[in-house]
């Protein structure tokens, strides 16, 4: 089956912004038929001057579009009702901008860290539990060994978790406001730095937006090269991955052997691109990177023995009964709750939703991709874990193929029209993320990403309740989402 | 699991870690205070078998409460300042403080003015630093060595 890709902005959205309950009324109706017809909530952020509301959907063929809204008295219509995805992120556009959104109560604050207590509600920003024998337990943000900063409040009776508030942004650099300004080019440093673990996804997905709005489009060796980053970098973090779920339950020896591939899966990505992280290896509209006969060959037999080694440990990871059986049932996300919050990634997949933004990626080397479900797609700690292997197996199979030649330096070239905005939409190890860059001239006006663990931590709290608290450190890790490029 | 340890040790004989029995220890308290996890996921490799930190004496431990070491990653973001300091204030004395990778260092810092308050040593003092973006795990396993190989003066000496 041949999927025809389009690339569509809607500009008459962009345009007609002005400040009546007509147009009020038109954004809700244009979000509304969106998600009805198939497209999905992809983000939402706040215009340059603060003047108005962009929220971006996408479509599953690969469109995307921005629905815009302009403030009338400060204020926008909360689509939350319609889209649950959009909460964090009408959350965040109130605190950080203080937007208001009409219809959306309570709007607990989430960046903003005023710890406002209400004497019957408590604490403003976790919802109100109350019950026989219910209490709370606070951990964080610092945590009990090498582990981002984040708060996490669990209402708890016994050791049973009744509901989950976690509380981020402790991190938070205000990376997108300290980019306003600078040129085009030097977006890929912030986007790069909003998160080491999906740096190379972050500055792809920049560069895509920016490129957009330039008027550019990759070269087929420049999708290659970029799809080489993308794929070395989903090695190391799935690697990782498999090692944080050992070491959830306690299995030293599954950590340290998966803990060493993902050492080794680094020096590999530091042998491509020069750096161990993939920083400084994405730039807007073309790329410096060569490798020649010899390396590419080098890199590709490396990767060959990689796999066996890997798929050794695997099955022997599956074969230790007293750790497969911690798995199952597990922090269980269903389907119907993955469609809710606008899950993404392995996460979504694990839950039996067959999307992966790779498929469709006109912008990259991803001909014919087609997303990998596993066959018992439960969406509990299992089934996160099984699916990081199932890609694995395809992102071997994909560097394979595309490091079947050198790679050489290579750009882009003129393809669609200029315009003042453009979207770049790619698929992290964690999931689909969204950069959308408005331009000034050769200036950044407004940048917003919108990574694959930021539409997932709300589906990590969703998978908490009913599970025993001494399960949540699994469980978090079974998502294994970063803080660092949600907090940005 | 067999296969698992075995492929463990044969990595372990391959990688040759010289480990020259130091007779002393330091206890680590990791704070996250506003990186990108790229120190912190470089730190989290030391302790895999290719570097292995605590066979040389140095662990990362769960509270500050037993800590020698702070080990800070990251920018000091104005919502991570508070709890930082909490940590340094519980632990004993005489304590030492390590700045691991650029943005701790105030090198190339990016971030608004209104939601980084600086580098570490805008903070507390800062006895060790550890220059990188980030620094790989071999560079951070050898200099944080260098706290048990040549302490500072205010850890008593043998
Ligand atoms: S020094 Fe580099 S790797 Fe370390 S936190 Fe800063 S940006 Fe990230």
């Amino acid at each position: 089956m041949s999927i025809e890709i389009t690339e569509t902005l809607g500009p008459d959205d962009l345009t007609s912004l002005s400040p009546t309950a007509d147009a009020a009324e038109r954004y809700r109706r244009r979000v509304r038929e969106s998600l009805e017809t198939g497209w999905r909530f992809a983000g939402l952020h706040v215009s340059p001057g603060a003047g108005s509301v962009r929220t971006l959907l996408a479509s599953p063929f690969g469109a995307t579009h921005l629905a815009g809204v302009a403030l009338a008295a400060g204020c926008v219509p909360s689509i939350v009702d319609l889209a649950p995805a959009a909460n964090w992120d009408e959350r965040e556009a109130h605190d950080l901008f203080g937007i208001g959104f009409t219809g959306h109560l309570p709007l607990r604050p989430l960046a903003d860290h005023d710890d406002r207590v209400d004497p019957i509600d408590g604490a403003a920003w976790t919802v109100p539990v109350t019950g026989t024998d219910a209490y709370q337990v606070a951990v964080g943000p610092i945590h009990a060994g090498v582990i981002e900063s984040g708060h996490f409040r669990f209402h708890l009776v016994g050791d049973r978790i009744l509901h989950l508030d976690a509380r981020l942004f402790y991190k938070h650099r205000g990376l997108e406001l300290a980019a306003v300004g600078a040129q085009l080019e030097q977006g890929t440093g912030y986007a790069a730095r909003a998160c080491a673990a999906c740096a190379v996804t972050n500055s792809v997905a920049y560069a895509h937006a920016a490129e957009q709005a330039l008027g550019l489009v990759p070269t087929a060796e420049l999708a290659r090269v970029r799809t080489v980053l993308l794929e070395l970098e989903r090695l190391w973090n799935h690697l990782n991955d498999i090692a944080a779920v050992c070491a959830g339950v306690g299995l030293a020896a599954g950590n340290n052997r998966f803990a060493a591939f993902t050492d080794r899966a680094r020096r590999v990505n530091a042998a491509v691109g020069g750096h161990r992280f993939g920083f400084g290896t994405v730039r807007v509209g073309g790329s410096d990177l060569g490798l020649g006969r010899g390396q590419v060959a080098a890199v590709r037999a490396d990767l060959g023995e990689l796999r066996q080694e890997v798929t050794t440990s695997w099955r022997e990871l599956l074969f230790n009964a007293s750790f497969a059986e911690r798995l199952p049932g597990v922090g269980t996300l269903s389907a119907d709750q993955a469609r809710q919050l606008g899950t993404v990634g392995p996460a979504a997949r694990a839950a039996g939703l067959a999307q992966d933004v790779r498929s469709i990626s006109p912008r990259l080397a991803y001909t014919g991709f087609e997303p990998v479900v596993p066959e018992r797609a439960l969406g509990d700690v299992q089934a996160r874990f099984e699916q990081r292997a199932l890609e694995l197996w395809q992102t071997f199979d994909l560097l394979d193929a595309l490091l079947d030649r050198p790679l050489v330096p290579a750009a882009g070239e003129p393809g669609g029209s200029a315009r003042q905005i453009g979207v770049g939409r790619v698929e992290s190890p964690r999931g689909a993320t969204s950069c959308v860059v408005e331009r000034d001239g050769s200036r950044i006006a407004r940048m917003r990403l919108r990574t694959g663990s930021y539409a997932n931590w709300p589906s990590v709290a969703a998978a908490a309740p009913g599970n025993l608290l001494p399960d949540f450190p699994l469980i978090n890790k079974s998502f294994e989402l970063c803080y660092s490029c949600a907090d940005r | 699991m067999f296969t698992l340890l075995r492929d463990l040790r044969r990595l372990r004989r391959d990688i040759g870690l010289i480990r020259p029995d130091r007779g002393r220890s330091l206890a680590i308290r990791h704070v996250d205070a506003g990186s990108c996890n790229g120190c912190d996921h470089e730190l989290t490799l030391t302790s895999s078998p290719a570097y292995d930190l605590q066979h040389l004496g140095l662990g990362i431990v769960a509270s500050p409460r037993h800590a020698d070491v702070l080990l800070v990653t990251g920018a000091i973001t104005t919502r991570m300042q508070g709890p930082l300091l909490t940590a340094y204030a519980a632990m004993p004395q005489p304590r030492l403080v390590a700045a691991l990778g650029d943005c701790a260092l105030g090198i190339g810092l990016l971030g608004d003015p209104t939601e980084v308050v600086g580098p570490l040593d805008a903070v507390l003092g800062v006895d060790l630093r550890i220059p990188g973006c980030p620094p790989t795990p071999d560079t951070i396993a050898a200099a944080l060595l260098t706290l048990i190989d040549n302490p500072p003066a205010v850890i008593p000496q043998r």
